[in-house]
């Protein structure tokens, strides 16, 4: 067994000291998981949604438990990119993790106010583009799913970026996230994070109304892992290998095994969302679990297993 | 102040089952003991605060021990914990020991019954605010409806403990006198009021006793025996506080009739959440601001679970 292995990876062109996010939504802003774990052990760190005005968020119940997963309906709440800036990004900067700020927005206009002004602060490493939520009336998915719409969003916020990281986040239920994937990256991602939550729907059949207020809410959670696998790497092979744009990968991930078949699928980096509310603590022991793995597999670095994905089955099985 | 001695530390704790009580049809108490940091965390719990308990390892009952409401989803699986407040909570020695009253109601407190000595739990916790004692309070007036009774059993010993000059009175409701989660059978006792619950006389605490079908003592809502008492009542409204826990509607009529009364009131609030650590930001409250017609959303788990009565925007949404 090796002693020494590298889990440091290099995520474009910034050093993370391992390939672990806490992804968006899923650990507030930093703070609120300190009694729990120790946030700079993390490689990455992702806010939860900002917005340029602050956001109630949406009417409860917001979430509901599924078999392996639950939906959310929250909404985009925050408290809106001053207050953040004024409250949150004092303790983010003391942070050794890098940290990546959600933007999201109803117009393009309100992306590209709110990646201005982060584009200045030395505590983020990078943005990433919220053009795939499923729960807010205007903006987030209808930004996602047309591939107009995502060159449009995506080219308008990285000329006002400056030197942060761009990470596009992509929906998952569209005809081809290859072709999603191609245009942001086309249009000037240095980054893609995939996947986020599916559009899903919980019904009371007592009332035969739907469990949530907002009516529809984001699957997540163990149950949409699969898939994710399978389309991060689907855009892996499709888009960004030949490329060099590296995939935050997520979806489910709550244990190492998950998250070193999403490595495998072709991520650089993998993020943790759902697994948190169950375990705050969760990502820490998922660092050590994939230094583990790659001891155990003479793994040197843990680059030697992003995309490591053997082409064929086995004829013999 | 209470407030001030509410648990700084907070966790993810294993604790070790000492008891799990039938108390009678779906109503059990669960006695957790905690040891080492867990112990010391807990000891500080106030009145009001809860902790989340990961129950979906735990067991399912035998297929006879299921109730025919639940066949159906006994089986599903349970991702998210599942948030309980203190019907007491006990400091000896270096262990601190909990007691948690709940009722059957779904896939996870099913799954809660089978829980045996010595078994282990995972509780993150103590989460939130719990109740508080104003200056200058003289009378605390505790009404609960079902099981909102637990926690107002933790707020009596305390209130009893370090408040001596404060009078204490307990109202506790439910449909019928079955439906009442204290272990004394009150239809054998149907029409006699005070001291007539072990739950609250241990502590020197009357208490009257209310059903909607009169069953057990006062006929009709909790609400009216309140209002009925406060009727009766010299020193209404000086120097008293009302502690309310139940459902929601129960506590909006609580509110409305301490807003009558001039009496203050502290509401404990129900959500549906995922993490209890304000991650999710599932869990809303719909509160009004002062000075102003606009309501914001706070978080039960973090705000609350207990609020000021005249803070809740009752029935806005």
């Amino acid at each position: 067994m090796s002693e020494e292995v590298d889990i440091s990876v290099e995520f474009a062109g910034i050093r993370l000291a391992n390939p672990v996010f806490t992804a968006s939504g899923t650990s507030g802003y930093a703070d609120e998981l300190g009694d729990f774990m120790d946030v700079s052990s993390l490689g990455g760190f992702i806010t939860k949604s900002i917005t340029v005005k602050p956001r109630k968020g949406n009417a409860t119940p917001r979430i509901v438990e599924t078999d392996s997963g639950m939906l959310n309906a929250i909404g985009w709440a925050n408290i809106g990119l001053d207050a953040f800036i004024d409250e949150k990004l004092g303790a983010l900067e003391k942070l050794s993790c890098s940290v990546f700020v959600n933007i999201a927005g109803e117009t393009i206009d309100e992306y590209v106010a709110v990646a201005e002004r982060l584009a200045g602060e030395r505590a983020i490493a990078g943005l990433e583009l919220n053009i795939s939520c499923p729960n807010v009336e205007l903006g987030g998915i209808s930004f996602g799913t047309e591939p107009e719409q995502v060159a449009e969003v995506t080219s308008a916020v990285k000329k006002v970026s400056g030197d942060k990281v761009l990470m596009v986040k992509l929906p998952p239920a569209v005809t081809n996230v290859s072709v999603i994937a191609q245009v942001a990256v086309d249009s000037g991602a240095d980054a893609l994070s995939l996947i986020n939550t599916f559009t899903a729907m919980v019904i009371d059949i007592e009332t035969r109304k739907p469990v949530l207020a907002n009516r529809t809410g984001g699957l997540s959670g163990p149950a949409i892992k699969p898939i994710a696998v399978y389309l991060v790497n689907k855009v892996y092979e499709e888009v960004t290998k030949s490329l060099g744009i590296p995939i935050l990968g997520m979806g489910g991930i709550r244990t190492v095994s998950d998250a070193i078949e999403f490595i495998i699928a072709g991520a650089s980096a993998v993020a943790v969302g759902t697994a948190n509310f169950v375990d705050p603590g969760c990502t820490a022991k998922i660092v050590e679990g994939i230094k583990k793995y790659c001891a155990g597999k003479n793994i040197s670095n843990v680059k030697e297993l992003v995309g490591s994905l053997e082409a064929e089955q086995d004829a013999a099985n | 102040m209470l407030e001030e001695s509410l648990a700084k530390k907070r966790g993810n704790f294993s604790a070790t089952v000492c008891a799990n009580k039938q108390i009678r049809e779906r109503f059990y108490r669960l006695v957790l003991e905690f040891s080492g940091e867990g112990a010391e965390a807990f000891a500080k719990t106030g009145a009001g605060q809860f902790a989340q308990l990961d129950l979906s390892d735990t067991a399912l009952p035998s297929v006879e021990a299921i109730p025919d409401d639940l066949a159906d989803v006994a089986e599903r699986k349970i991702l998210l914990r599942r948030p309980f407040s203190f019907a007491d909570v006990t400091t000896k020695g270096n262990k601190t020991s909990v007691d948690i009253l709940y009722c059957v109601i779904g896939p996870a407190t099913l799954r809660m019954t089978t829980l045996s000595a010595k078994e282990s739990v995972s509780v993150l916790g103590p989460l939130g605010n719990g109740f508080w004692v104003p200056d200058g309070t003289k009378t605390a007036l505790l009404v609960s409806g079902g099981m909102g009774a637990g926690p107002l059993q933790h707020l009596a010993k305390v209130l009893t403990s370090d408040f001596p000059d404060i009078d204490v009175i307990a109202f506790a409701g439910a449909r019928s006198a079955e439906a009442l989660p204290f272990e004394r059978r009150l239809d054998e006792i149907s029409q006699q009021l005070g001291f007539s619950l072990p739950e609250f006389a241990k502590y020197g605490v009357e208490s009257l006793v209310a059903t909607d079908d009169g069953s057990a003592g006062f006929t009709g809502p909790v609400t009216g025996c309140l209002s009925e008492w406060l009727g009766r009542s010299k020193s209404a409204g000086k120097g008293m506080v009302i502690y309310s826990c139940g459902p929601e509607a129960m506590l909006a009529r609580v509110a409305e009739i301490a807003k009558e009364k001039n009496i203050d009131c502290q509401v404990s609030m129900e959500r549906r959440m995922a993490c209890g650590i304000s991650l999710c930001q599932s869990c809303a409250v719909e509160c009004r601001t002062t000075g102003s017609n606009e309501t914001v959303y706070k978080l039960c788990c973090q705000d609350g679970p207990v609020f000021d009565g005249s803070e809740v925007a009752w029935g806005i949404e």
